[in-house]
């Protein structure tokens, strides 16, 4: 193995400077307890005071491959991961061979794997960096307790926790909370094998100490969760009633979820025999007058589309989640990306309006689901809310939501008075003279006149009609819809580091850096913001770098004035995206004729990583 | 379980009007099929059943698929749908999942049934959704002008198919059969009344009703031709005894069409469930989908994450 690479990412390690982030990546075999002690820990810190971000690597199979569970921690908030950590737990010797790289100087590597050796190059940067590597011969310890293989999780947590100068008191209370159904002898070992940990710890690891920065109350009350139960959550409080899916990665964790709750939510809950279907019964749903929705990844959105322009032409609300994930075709199906913006913006036949929404973190991911169905009904459109594999398998540590935010918005133009009612007539559905391009919408049922919900191009009842003048009247009341939805939509979000931290101001500013982007590079671009915020080694400057990120959370129809009249006034932008085209940046040039300066795209499957990312910026700080 | 589907008595003190009557359902723009096609009969057939169950056109749901049939869709009053090719069955279950209390009667040609959507078809029937499903059967695509459909006759010359069919033909009513339906008719497009009285057991039916109604299209199809049909179809009625819970016999009358084919309800089984009674989180609920849109407090599931 050549030792270039670990020379130049321990370098790159250096310059990225913030101190008080810890991160601990357990590796292994799928199915061999990598997830059971990475939610252990991370549960455990974040009740001990730390704010935790969680990431999982894993493959697309059931059991073996290899598997990464990280966290990494802080008692500031922190939305991002390393590519580095301090300590490395590998179940087997894949770990040993893929990650030691990815261990910092004097960390730890925690193994399993009897008589291992390190080649001589790795062997030699090790020591070089001292890191400790620590075998612990977990079959031995638990052949003499006689207890069962399952016991090696809680075993390794235990080291692990001691490692980080934790208290045993918070591990005994998670271990009950989640063995205490299995009854007091299931108890009494996890316990006993706590105890067996923390003297491993005391006799081998004694000058091995990770230490954490002064924990904070503000993280102990926090909820700990994936973006997929955050939307769960957000889709059950915006009063959605049905839900219907087709298990596909990474959408799959909200199907399971909103699944999961059916017996206490009494959601109408099918899993279809294929995405058309999927899409066509939340259509039929919302047409009916509740709300639905269903989700699914780039493959079988491509299934939804002919159902999305039907729904255009109908003017049918309805709610459509892309969890998005690297193509083309199968492509990369357990790992995140941002290439399918192009898809939501310009899927399917025909022009309609729609609206394309991107989540951030697990904040949005509650808050703009009743966000998503009062557009949908407010402007009879469907709208789409992206996401990706990061943001729905991402660990966040996140504030209980605030329940009082949320409106429920039908829309204006809905009519369920029965007096109004009566005084319907069915040329009123598509009545093409509507100042906003929105007509009145009276749901099927209502003892009003009646309408067809027609596919076809129609007139004002519904009734087919292929005129020239007709074509293009209802073309242009749709179409004007899109109009009317722009002009309502917030402007996107610019974060800029004040002395209080990073806050979004309302003004302009003139920047030095202008950086750009959507979705869930947000959270790695914010921490790195951070990092321009601390005195810079070896960079002496008459004052620090103005920073901006200009955060774009509606996506189409796309406000681009703001990034225009930010980047007249900015020395640099650069614009920060999950894919290979930059298409937020195709499309802000589109809407705005101003093109970025710089971009950094990635495309490998990975999520942006703190220090990576810190490291690209680098050459566009000159 | 409670049904919560389909009481008409109910239905007309909700609506609390006088009965409805043809002329309820009597839309201004002018029916487009040809001279003789079926879908005439089918047409009077649907407005006829509605009337004679008192359900007025704001009290029901009709879906359409895309074909010759789909042009039914501005030819009546009522809450109408006109879809995607293929695709009317999982539009129109949404619809009445959502508000089990509506009728919906769902329509689609026999290209659109077995070959673009045949899944639709195929996990409708298994899912037992409770609506009627109408097949407007013309062995062809009509409206793209008379291509072969899986239940053309081989060795009849087709559009695109010169030399007749390469394929067998689909046996439909077998396949229907092997997916267990609750419900199974056949009727003609030129027996108005059998075609009524179908349609009133089938939007009475407890699950998913399958109501095949056999129709000619005068322009593309040469041998199920309005005469031939005419001579073929045998009410079951006069076929002795037959006992409408029995499957067996049920498919062997469908299945069995050459020399005579049986019309009426074939098969009937009310015991098994819709799909909707079985949804266990629903079944203590007295309100629809439709009802139950507001803001829901999530505040015991954010605990279970802290």
């Amino acid at each position: 193995m050549d030792s270039t690479p670990l020379t130049m990412t321990l370098r790159s390690h250096i310059l990225f400077s913030r101190m008080n982030r810890i991160s601990i990546k357990v590796t292994g075999a799928q199915g061999q307890g990598v997830n059971s002690v990475g939610e252990v820990v991370a549960k455990g810190l974040k009740r001990n005071g730390y704010c935790v971000f969680g990431y999982r690597e894993y493959m697309s199979l059931i059991k073996g491959g290899h598997s990464s569970y990280q966290i990494d921690l802080s008692n500031e908030e922190i939305r991002s991961n390393e590519t580095k950590v301090d300590v490395l737990v590998c179940f087997n010797h894949h770990g040993l061979e893929q990650n030691w790289n990815d261990v910092k100087p004097s960390g730890l590597i925690l193994h399993m794997t009897p008589q291992w050796k390190f080649a001589p190059a790795p062997e030699k940067a090790l020591r070089t960096a001292k890191i400790t590597v620590m075998y612990m011969p977990v079959e031995d310890m638990l052949k003499a307790l006689k207890f069962p293989p399952i016991m090696a999780n809680i075993l390794i947590t235990s080291v692990v926790w001691a490692v980080l100068g934790q208290d045993t008191g918070t591990l005994k209370s998670l271990v009950y909370d989640q063995f205490k159904h299995k009854g007091e002898k299931t108890l009494e070992r996890n316990y006993r094998s706590i105890e067996v940990g923390r003297r491993f710890k005391r006799q081998f690891l004694q000058k091995v100490n990770v230490a954490l920065p002064r924990a904070r109350a503000r993280w102990r009350n926090c909820m700990l969760l994936t973006g997929s139960h955050a939307i769960g959550m957000g889709i059950i409080h915006a009063g959605c009633r049905m839900y219907v899916g087709y298990p596909m990665t990474p959408s799959s964790p909200l199907l399971s979820y909103i699944a999961g709750e059916q017996n206490r939510t009494g959601m109408v809950i099918k899993q279809a025999e294929d995405e058309i279907t999927a899409a066509q019964m939340m259509s039929g749903a919302m047409h009916m007058g509740t709300r639905a929705m269903t989700a699914t990844s780039g493959g079988g959105f491509d299934l939804m589309t002919e159902t999305l322009s039907l729904n255009g032409i109908l003017e049918n609300p309805s709610v459509f989640g892309l969890a998005m994930r690297p193509g083309p075709a199968t492509g990369l199906p357990t790992w995140t990306a941002q290439g399918d913006l192009m898809l939501a913006v310009n899927a399917g036949h025909g022009e309609y309006p729609r609206c394309v929404i991107g989540v951030s973190d697990s904040h949005d991911a509650f808050h703009l689901m009743p966000i998503a169905f009062n557009l949908a009904e407010e402007y009879q459109i469907s709208v789409i809310v992206a996401y990706d594999k990061q943001i729905g398998e991402a660990i966040y540590t996140q504030p209980l939501y605030d329940q009082k935010i949320a409106k429920i918005n039908r829309g204006s133009q809905l009519v369920t008075d029965e007096g109004k009612l009566k005084k319907l007539r069915s040329t009123d559905r598509y009545d093409p003279n509507t100042k906003t391009g929105i007509s009145f919408r009276w749901l099927p049922g209502s003892h009003a006149p009646t309408y067809a919900a027609q596919g076809d191009e129609h007139n004002e009842d519904g009734s087919v009609d292929e005129s020239a003048a007709n074509a293009k009247a209802q073309m242009e009341k749709r179409m004007r819809k899109l109009a009317t939805l722009k002009a309502a939509l917030p402007e996107p979000e610019l974060y800029v580091s004040t002395e209080q931290g990073i806050r979004t101001v309302k003004n302009d500013q003139s920047l030095d850096i202008l950086i750009i982007g959507w979705g869930s590079t947000k959270g790695p671009v914010l921490d790195v913001m951070e990092e321009f915020r601390l005195p810079h080694r070896g960079r002496r400057r008459s004052r620090p770098l103005r920073v901006g990120y200009l955060h774009h959370t509606y996506l189409w129809p796309l406000r681009a004035e703001r990034f225009a009249r930010l980047a007249a006034r900015a020395k640099r932008t650069v614009l920060v995206e999950g894919n290979y085209q930059g298409q937020l940046g195709l499309l802000l040039r589109q809407e705005s004729g101003v093109a970025t300066d710089d971009q950094i795209l990635k495309y490998d499957g990975r999520p942006f990583f703190t220090d990576e990312l810190y490291a690209r910026f680098r050459p566009h700080l000159a | 379980m409670t049904r919560i589907h389909l009481d008409p008595s109910a239905r007309s003190a909700f609506s609390g009007q006088a009965a409805p009557k043809m002329s309820d359902y009597h839309h201004d723009n002018k029916c487009t099929w040809c001279d003789g096609c079926g879908d005439y009969g089918i047409w009077t057939a649907v407005k006829r059943a509605l009337v004679e169950l008192k359900i007025a056109p704001h009290e029901v749901m009709l879906c359409y698929d895309v074909g010759c049939h789909g042009n039914m869709s501005d030819k009546l009053q009522g809450y109408r749908f006109h879809g995607l090719h293929g695709r009317v069955l999982p539009f129109a279950a949404g619809t009445k999942l959502a508000n089990p209390r509506m009728p919906v009667i769902a329509h689609g040609g026999d290209g659109a049934s077995f070959s673009e959507g045949v899944n639709h078809l195929v996990h409708s029937i298994r899912s037992n959704y409770p609506i009627v499903f109408i097949l407007h059967n013309n062995g062809n695509y009509g409206l793209t002008m008379g291509q072969a459909s899986a239940l053309t006759w081989q060795g009849q010359p087709m559009n695109t198919s010169p030399n007749g069919i390469p394929e067998r033909t689909l046996p439909s009513m077998d396949f229907v059969f092997s997916l267990e339906p609750t419900f199974v008719a056949r009727g003609f497009s030129g027996h108005i009344d059998q075609m009524v009285e179908i349609l009133k057991a089938a939007i009475n039916h407890r699950g998913f009703a399958f109501v095949d109604f056999l129709q000619a299209c005068p322009t593309y199809n040469h041998f199920a031709t309005h005469e031939w049909l005419l001579e073929h179809v045998v009410d079951v009625k006069t076929l002795g005894h037959h006992d409408v819970k029995d499957r067996k016999r049920a498919r062997h009358l469908a299945v069995e069409t050459s020399t005579h084919i049986a019309t009426g309800i074939l098969y009937q089984d009310e015991k098994t469930p819709s799909f909707y009674e079985q949804l266990v989180p629903r079944q203590k609920l007295k309100t629809a989908p439709v009802d139950e849109v507001q803001r829901y407090d999530v505040m015991e599931y954010m605990k279970e994450f802290v």
